[in-house]
């Protein structure tokens, strides 16, 4: 089974993000990256399948020179070849943009599945995939948790709200988005990283696969959100404590 | 008593045909011995060189030779009275060494020691000192083997123990037989003979018995690492820990075939102490089953037949055994380079080690918390960042950033730093020393650690740094020397001691238990400090196990993070201990001991003595916190 | 091209708050452009969900129905509304942010030649949109520009449903064509998780105690929250050591990790080894009479008392939401 897993670079969890001087994106200096979490899973997801399976898995990335960190990390952990698309102006291209430039380099590929995470860290759009999907006319599911592979296709488990789930059975090629926590994600080793010194990545840039940004979607600005979290102490006796908080429960945290 | 009548010397009683029996027989005997001793000679020079082999200096390594083995200081000071007995034997044996020469020289009819001579006169008498307290030292080591039969020994009476020492006491009693019987008599010709048939058996079984030792053990001291716990850097593309036979080398062989099987290791080993799997000397014999079976070039792993991955991971890396060994043994570059072996091929897989390599991997410490939770408590207790102008940089460590307890102490001794107006600042960007991956056996993961912080702390201009975690401060201090140059470091217990005459004596008789850190005692030496800090508090009082012999909190080598132990917890073994002496409070120098405790004491209910680290001690006797 | 148009999204045969939530969202668009707005619902079977819509909105009702639509799949879906948004070429297009229409809007979107700005959580002048970027740490204003429908979804909780009004709307049928080759996947039964085994990593209500209960004896009143508020019990270290609960209970660096939409921490005073086994819930409520407990630090919100009487009141009071 050929697999190809779009994977992001986003800001590290704890980094400290700031909002550069324009007021239209972070200010990227100084900030350390991780491989996003959920296509951590996806990626995680591939191997499994590989290593079940056997054949190949090609991580694909879209970003500056930076995302050559992630791509080799994921190489670590054991991806066969990497796809990295050059491309220094992420940020400007909205969902479909991005997902064309992935198309474009996924289609020559043609694999028999497609794993990206369910949404990136930054962004947060959680539409990469589905788009994606779309744009090379494949069948897909979202919100996965769990892959196998079936003599007719997929078998794949869905994420549903509230506690439930759903399986749901799909032919191959198709697009499949990851949820995070559906496996247990390998640590990098030392072996891997040797390793993935000699893999191969090839790097193609965004002009020569003829995409420009998409701009049906503009970020306009970005703010800082105003509250802070904070511990709010309820006071009073027991019963007016238990009253206030209940009151927060239902209309803050809306779980009652 | 006798009139000196010893006439081996004289070779007239002797036949030809016994001088050539004689002869044969040394040639067999030798030939024997070399029968086994050359294959094991040959496993470890065909084990992998190690590359960070230095015989200098060579001043440290004459010492260790001389203290260790000629003097047999490890052997008595941690067990005195057995201790006592093994140097008897051995230093009767080294007195006998030319007594033997002479007594095969004599056989082949070239003696060169004339008991008429002054000289021989005072050797053969010299030599019976030794050999009458070789000859008690045996015997009482063959009462305890056999009579009281310590559990470290292991359960299993091997008869070679016993014969053994039987022919090393024939040896001695035959030797000082020779005083009472006469001259070129009958029975001085039986003696003589069955001195060096006793001789003769002997020698072919030193090397197929744990008696190797008695060859390898002075090479081993000798050639040892040094340091303590010193793990060997990685060589080139392929080296990724003790993964199979091919990895193992030229030191951890030797060592696995000097093995005396004492079981000073597992005596005082917290694992083997609470029913888990490991048992340090079974490691090194396993190496060495390992070796026998399969030979230094094999790829069959190392864990698997003879080592059991559980075993390995079950490690708190305290030190103890090799502390403890007194043929020097160096067991934790072998239990860590297992680890290694398994960790940097991916080949271990534990939920628990997963999730705290991905928590580094990802982030900044060890528990995976957000830094801003850092940055908000260095905000509450208004602690100063480092900006280059302080003396100190203040390592807070994960425990000191994240841990509540840990904050307090952190809290406590930046109070206390404050009042001896010593200047400090803490570091932004600090990440996790990488102690526990460092000791898991992760590699890649402590090199980048390593790296970052050395990084930082260049960036940031640190020229010194205080950290209240012993765990850092080793890692710090020795570990990153192979990616770098750490600035200077010390533990706070060595700051305040340093202070002690400006700091209050607290007056009140309450007693206060020490506790000594693993990575502050074996590991660095520093018992005396933190006392001289406790007594400031209160009336000091010592453990049943102290100082060198300290019994772990079972929190380390990473194990604070790999979630429940088997058998029973190291921690509630210990914090009994503690609770035993009846002191109103322990005293600990180290965050994780502390938590360990903490835990330990609260499920054993009942009236738990007070746990506070030296630095809360300190602060107490400043009076209440807000006055300064 | 004119016209607000939400999908409402039916639950267990019922229109679940949040898509009367969309429809609020898009009565606030409706009053910047003057546009009524309309709803459509869509599935096999619509006749109830249309009733019930036409009550809520002053625009139109529009059945989607087909066989082929329950079923829900992404390729029925997109197809079907494709197809209605082909023919009423509406100016903006709401969705309440479901799994659901996580799965299939950026596709329909996508083919429309359009983007979906997903999860709103307000609408500003212009109108901007603005959602969260960088896991909530910062806000984005978005914009849609050039030509055809706009497509959002909007954040669960983020308009109020009350404020959707009521109307009397219209409902007619629109019957889209689809072929069941169409349809790539297969949906399967939905499942909920073996509920045999205690599994708190996938709970969203934990109520946890630790040592200040203090006896085991006293830990039915802890129970009874739990159940009042249909949460699983959990507990710290200490009450799992003493074997007052289950091991499998236990959160914390040697038990479980947590990540629920609410955690209630009671007599817990956050040692770290807890810590790090919760420090994922979205809200933490402690209950300590201690207040330099550390468990105060991450709480979001918290009550400084004698948990044997804050917590059988707390049991009352949500008790009393119930009824």
């Amino acid at each position: 089974m050929k697999i190809i897993v779009a994977i992001k670079q986003v800001p590290e969890r704890d980094a400290q993000v700031r909002i550069n001087s324009t007021g239209g994106w972070i200010e990227e200096a100084d900030l350390q990256w991780a491989l996003n979490e959920s296509d951590a899973y996806a990626l995680e997801e591939a191997l499994q399948l590989k290593e079940k399976h056997s054949g190949e898995v090609v991580v694909l990335s879209a970003g500056p020179g930076r995302v050559g960190s992630t791509i080799r990390e994921a190489l670590a952990k054991g991806a066969d070849r990497a796809i990295h698309v050059e491309c220094n102006d992420l940020e400007r291209h909205d969902v479909v943009g991005i997902a064309r430039l992935l198309a474009a380099a996924v289609g020559p590929e043609k694999p028999d599945l497609v794993l990206t995470g369910l949404q990136s860290d930054d962004f947060g759009h959680g539409q990469t995939g589905v788009v994606l999907a779309e744009l090379l006319g494949l069948p897909h599911a979202s919100l996965i948790l769990h892959v196998e592979k079936t003599d007719t296709g997929l078998l794949v488990k869905r994420e549903l709200e509230e506690g439930w789930f759903q399986e749901v059975a799909l032919p191959i090629p198709a697009v499949l988005t990851i949820q995070s926590g559906g496996s247990k994600l390998r640590y990098a080793t030392l072996m891997g990283i040797k390793r993935a010194k000699t893999k191969e990545v090839r790097r193609i840039t965004a002009s020569e696969l003829s995409v420009a940004p998409g701009q049906v979607v503009i970020l306009d600005k970005l703010s800082l959100p105003h509250k802070q979290k904070s511990t709010q102490i309820l006071a009073g006796d027991a019963k007016e404590a238990a009253s206030a908080l209940v009151e927060k429960l239902r209309f803050e945290v809306r779980v009652l | 008593m006798m009139s000196f009548s010893y006439t081996l010397a004289e070779s007239y009683g002797f036949s030809l045909w016994e001088r050539l029996l004689f002869a044969a027989l040394i040639a067999i005997s030798i030939a024997l011995f070399w029968r086994r001793f050359a294959v094991v000679l040959l496993k470890i020079l065909h084990s992998r060189k190690d590359a960070d082999f230095r015989l200098s200096p060579i001043g440290r390594r004459v010492w260790d030779f001389f203290w260790e083995v000629l003097c047999q200081s490890k052997v008595i000071r941690q067990r005195p009275l057995p201790g006592l007995a093994h140097a008897l034997v051995f230093w009767g044996f080294c007195a006998f060494a030319l007594v033997t020469a002479n007594h095969c020289a004599v056989g082949l009819g070239v003696g060169f020691l004339n008991p008429g001579s002054a000289m021989g006169m005072f050797y053969f008498d010299f030599a019976a000192v030794f050999a009458l307290a070789c000859a008690i030292g045996i015997t009482g080591l063959f009462y305890r083997r056999f009579l009281v039969q310590p559990r470290w020994l292991g359960r299993e009476l091997s008869w070679e123990s016993g014969l053994i020492a039987f022919l090393i006491f024939a040896l001695m009693v035959t030797y000082l037989a020779m005083f009472f019987v006469a001259t070129g008599s009958a029975a001085a010709h039986a003696l003589w003979w069955a001195h060096s048939l006793t001789l003769l058996v002997f020698l072919p079984i030193i090397p197929r018995t744990k008696h190797m030792h008695l060859v390898l053990s002075p090479a081993t001291v000798f050639l040892s690492r040094g340091g303590f716990s010193r793990i060997p850097a990685l060589v080139g593309d392929e080296d990724f820990g003790l993964v199979a036979g091919a990895d193992v080398t030229r030191l951890a062989s030797l060592q696995a075939y000097t093995c005396v099987e004492c079981g000073r290791c597992t005596e005082h080993c917290p694992a083997a102490n609470t029913g888990k799997l490991l048992d340090p000397k079974e490691i090194i014999l396993g190496l060495r089953g390992y070796l026998n079976e399969y030979g230094p070039a094999s790829h069959e792993p190392l864990l698997g037949k003879y080592n059991q991955q559980e075993a390995a991971f079950q490690c708190t890396t305290c030190g103890a055994c090799e502390f403890q060994c007194p043929v020097g043994i160096e067991h934790l570059p072998i239990i860590v380079g297992l680890r290694r072996g398994v960790v940097n091929t991916g080949a271990w897989e534990d939920d628990h080690g997963a999730k705290l390599f991905l928590a580094l991997e990802r982030g900044s410490n060890a528990l995976g918390i957000s830094t801003h939770d850092r940055d908000k408590f260095i905000q509450k207790q208004a602690l100063p960042v480092f900006d280059g102008s302080q003396e100190y940089c203040l390592w807070l460590g994960c425990m000191g950033g994240y841990d509540p307890k840990g904050r307090e102490i952190v809290s406590d001794f930046a109070r206390v730093m404050n009042y001896l107006g010593t200047s400090f600042g803490v570091l932004r960007k600090e990440k996790c020393t990488g102690d526990p991956v460092r000791r898991l056996g992760n590699d890649l993961l402590f090199q980048q650690l390593a790296e970052t912080n050395l990084e930082a702390l260049s960036q940031s201009g640190v020229t010194k740094i205080v950290s209240i975690c012993p765990h850092c401060v080793r890692t710090i201090q020795e570990d990153w020397k192979e990616f770098g140059t750490p600035p200077a470091i010390e533990h706070h217990s060595e700051f305040l001691a340093r202070h002690a005459d400006r700091l209050p004596q607290q007056k009140t008789d309450k007693k206060i238990v020490y506790h000594d850190p693993c990575y502050l005692g074996r590991y660095r030496d520093i018992y005396d400090a933190p006392r001289t800090v406790t007594s400031k508090a209160g009336q000091l009082v010592e453990a049943p196990r102290s100082r060198e012999r300290s019994f772990c909190c079972g929190a380390g080598g990473g194990l604070a993070f790999l979630g429940e132990e088997s058998g029973e917890r190291v921690s509630h073994v210990r914090a009994a201990e503690l609770t035993g002496t009846g002191a109103d409070t322990i005293g600990t120098a180290c965050p994780f001991c502390n938590s360990m405790f903490r835990d330990a004491l609260a499920s054993a209910g009942g009236r738990a003595p007070e746990l506070l680290d030296i630095a809360q001690l300190t602060a107490r006797g400043l009076g209440p916190a807000d006055s300064n | 091209m004119s016209g607000i148009w939400v999908v409402l999204e039916e639950r267990d045969g019922r229109m679940g708050r949040i898509s009367w939530e969309a429809v609020a969202a898009a009565r606030q668009l409706g009053e910047q452009t003057g546009a009524p707005v309309s709803a459509i619902v869509i599935g096999a079977e619509t006749q109830a969900a249309a009733d019930e819509a036409s009550a809520r909105v002053t625009g139109r009702v529009v059945r989607l129905q087909h066989s082929l639509l329950f079923p829900y799949t992404a390729d029925g879906f997109t197809s079907a509304l494709e197809q209605f948004f082909r023919a009423e070429q509406p100016a903006y297009a709401v969705f309440p942010h479901t799994y659901q229409v996580r799965d299939y809007a950026p596709a329909l979107a996508a083919r429309l030649g359009q983007v979906l700005i997903g999860d709103v959580t307000g609408i500003t002048e212009g109108p901007e949109f603005t959602r969260q970027l960088m896991q909530g740490r910062l806000n984005g204003t978005f914009r849609h520009t050039g030509e055809g429908t706009c497509f959002l979804s909007v954040q669960s909780g983020a308009f109020r449903a009350d404020t959707a009004g009521n109307g009397n709307a219209e409902v007619s049928l629109f019957a889209p064509v689809l072929e069941a080759a169409q349809i790539r996947t297969r949906p399967g039964e939905c499942f909920r998780a073996s509920a045999q085994t205690v599994d708190l990593g996938s709970a969203q209500i934990i109520v946890s105690v630790g040592r200040g209960i203090q006896e085991a004896e006293n830990l039915p009143i802890v129970e009874q929250l739990a159940q009042a508020l249909g949460a699983e019990l959990a507990a710290s270290r200490p009450i799992c050591d003493s074997g007052w609960l289950p091991m499998e209970r236990q959160v914390g660096s040697s038990g479980q990790t947590v990540s629920p939409r609410l955690y209630v921490a009671i007599g817990i005073s956050g040692a770290i080894q807890h810590l790090v086994g919760m420090k994922g819930s979205q809200c933490v409520v402690a209950i300590n009479k201690d207040p330099d407990a550390p468990i105060f630090e991450i709480a979001d919100y918290g009550i400084v008392g004698d948990l044997f009487e804050v917590v059988p009141a707390l049991t009352a009071a949500v008790n009393a939401i119930k009824q």
